[in-house]
């Protein structure tokens, strides 16, 4: 458990340093620095070009769930720092770090997750981590 | 059984045949990119070696280095004063006819008209200003070959001393033809010493087809553009690139310094491709999403 306060650093520093990404829609959408964490159950994970998406069942204070669609960029560039095509199983329950977009709708792009196994993935510019710390907003 | 000193001999040619082709091996069967490389100091720099530009390449400064999302590495498209481009009055009526998703005249989705979108070979010079990542470069004694990751694509650049093309107006005359434009145009390069390549293309297509970059930008069919390889040392390849083409700049200008670092040879360089049909699914579940539109 010592370690845990070092996970973290790490984690928030993987975080802070993205590189710019290269869209296929306008960046415009987003709100750019902001995080939103997110708890939920896989429904859908899409590994593709030209961005990877994942669809995820939230559930909100209200007890209401809400569908979250968020994408991440293509399989060659997030393979080498930990994420894969099974990465998330419909089912499983993960935490995601997303930047949400700017109108309030539930779709974002993933800027760190914490898999079903405890696997800690940052950005596409990051290395994986096998710890169980959580993506920190 | 005793078996014959000829057949001795045709055993022997054999395997001596196989081992000239053996296969180098990889022990750790599919390696993947290795960006967290400790950086190049005297201590570890080794030379360079004469007129090679050989290996699989990837930025220097990390993974998402050679992006170039928000415009050319060296003049991004972020609306100050210093990356301001020379237009022409033609080159500055292209660009606001260009709608773009990135950049400071960012356009929603569904507004844009980027030919990327439609997966649409991007040409040079775009190329070199589009997702550089992993970048393998291939060479023999008449010519140079690199791939590129984004699209899977290949160019080559002839080294044998042919001249470059003369640049009219629609395409290049070859020996009195006039011959087509190409998206990778045509190129030659030149040693101008041992660790330093310089390259020039012509005959590339025109502005209705290709884009600069991806903020929108232009480029046209009678760009001249002039590449440089500096190989610094055994691991450092350092990339530029400067632009003339006085249909959309009043004045060459560089676009790019771009530092690589040598990668294993053994890396596993993954697809990259734009393919239609995943563009649509995309485009319908997330991008539509992104021009304010309900998606799923």
């Amino acid at each position: 458990m010592r370690s845990r306060p070092i996970v973290l650093l790490i984690v928030v520093a993987a975080l802070s340093i993205q590189n710019p990404l290269l869209a296929h829609h306008s960046s415009a959408a987003f709100d750019a620095g902001k995080k939103v964490i997110l708890k939920g159950t896989v429904k859908e994970w899409v590994y593709s070009n030209p961005h990877c998406m994942l669809l995820l069942d939230v559930k909100g204070q209200d007890g209401q769930i809400v569908q979250w669609l968020a994408e991440t960029q293509p399989p060659a560039s997030i393979f080498p720092v930990g994420y894969r095509r099974d990465s998330f199983k419909a089912g499983d329950q993960v935490t995601i770090t997303v930047e949400p977009f700017k109108d309030g709708r539930p779709y974002g792009r993933i800027i760190g997750a914490v898999l079903a196994d405890g696997k800690v993935l940052g950005p596409a510019t990051s290395a994986p981590s096998t710890s169980g710390a959580a993506p920190q907003p | 059984m005793l078996i014959s000193p000829v057949k001795v001999g045709l055993l022997l040619a054999v395997l001596v045949r196989v081992d000239a082709y053996a296969q180098n091996s990889s022990p750790s069967g599919w390696p993947i990119p290795d960006w967290n490389k400790p950086p190049i100091t005297d201590a570890n720099r080794k030379p360079a070696p004469r007129r090679s530009l050989a290996g699989t390449w990837g930025p220097a400064e990390g993974a998402g280095a050679g992006t170039q999302a928000s415009g050319v590495q060296l003049k991004p498209n972020n609306g100050k004063p210093e990356n301001q481009l020379p237009y022409t009055t033609y080159g500055s009526e292209l660009y606001r006819s260009h709608k773009a998703l990135e950049g400071a005249d960012a356009v929603l989705t569904t507004q844009d008209n980027d030919p990327r979108n439609r997966c649409e070979p991007l040409g040079v010079p775009r190329y070199n200003h589009y997702n550089i990542r992993l970048t393998q470069i291939f060479q023999d004694g008449y010519k140079i070959v690199i791939l590129y990751q984004y699209d899977n694509r290949w160019r080559l650049i002839w080294t044998d001393g042919r001249e470059l093309p003369k640049l009219v107006d629609g395409g290049v005359e070859i020996g009195g033809e006039i011959r087509e434009q190409r998206f990778f145009g045509y190129s030659v390069g030149k040693w101008v010493d041992d660790y330093t390549l310089e390259v020039q293309t012509v005959g590339t297509m025109p502005e209705d087809r290709v884009w600069l970059d991806s903020t929108g930008r232009p480029i046209s069919d009678q760009v001249r553009v002039t590449e440089t390889f500096r190989r610094l040392d055994y691991d450092t390849l350092v990339w530029s690139e400067t632009l003339e083409d006085p249909k959309i700049y009043s004045k060459p200008w560089e676009t790019m310094r771009l530092p690589l670092r040598l990668h294993d040879p053994r890396t596993d360089v993954m697809e990259y491709y734009c393919s239609p049909v995943e563009q649509e699914i995309y485009d319908k579940r997330f991008g539509k999403a992104a021009a304010g539109k309900e998606a799923r």
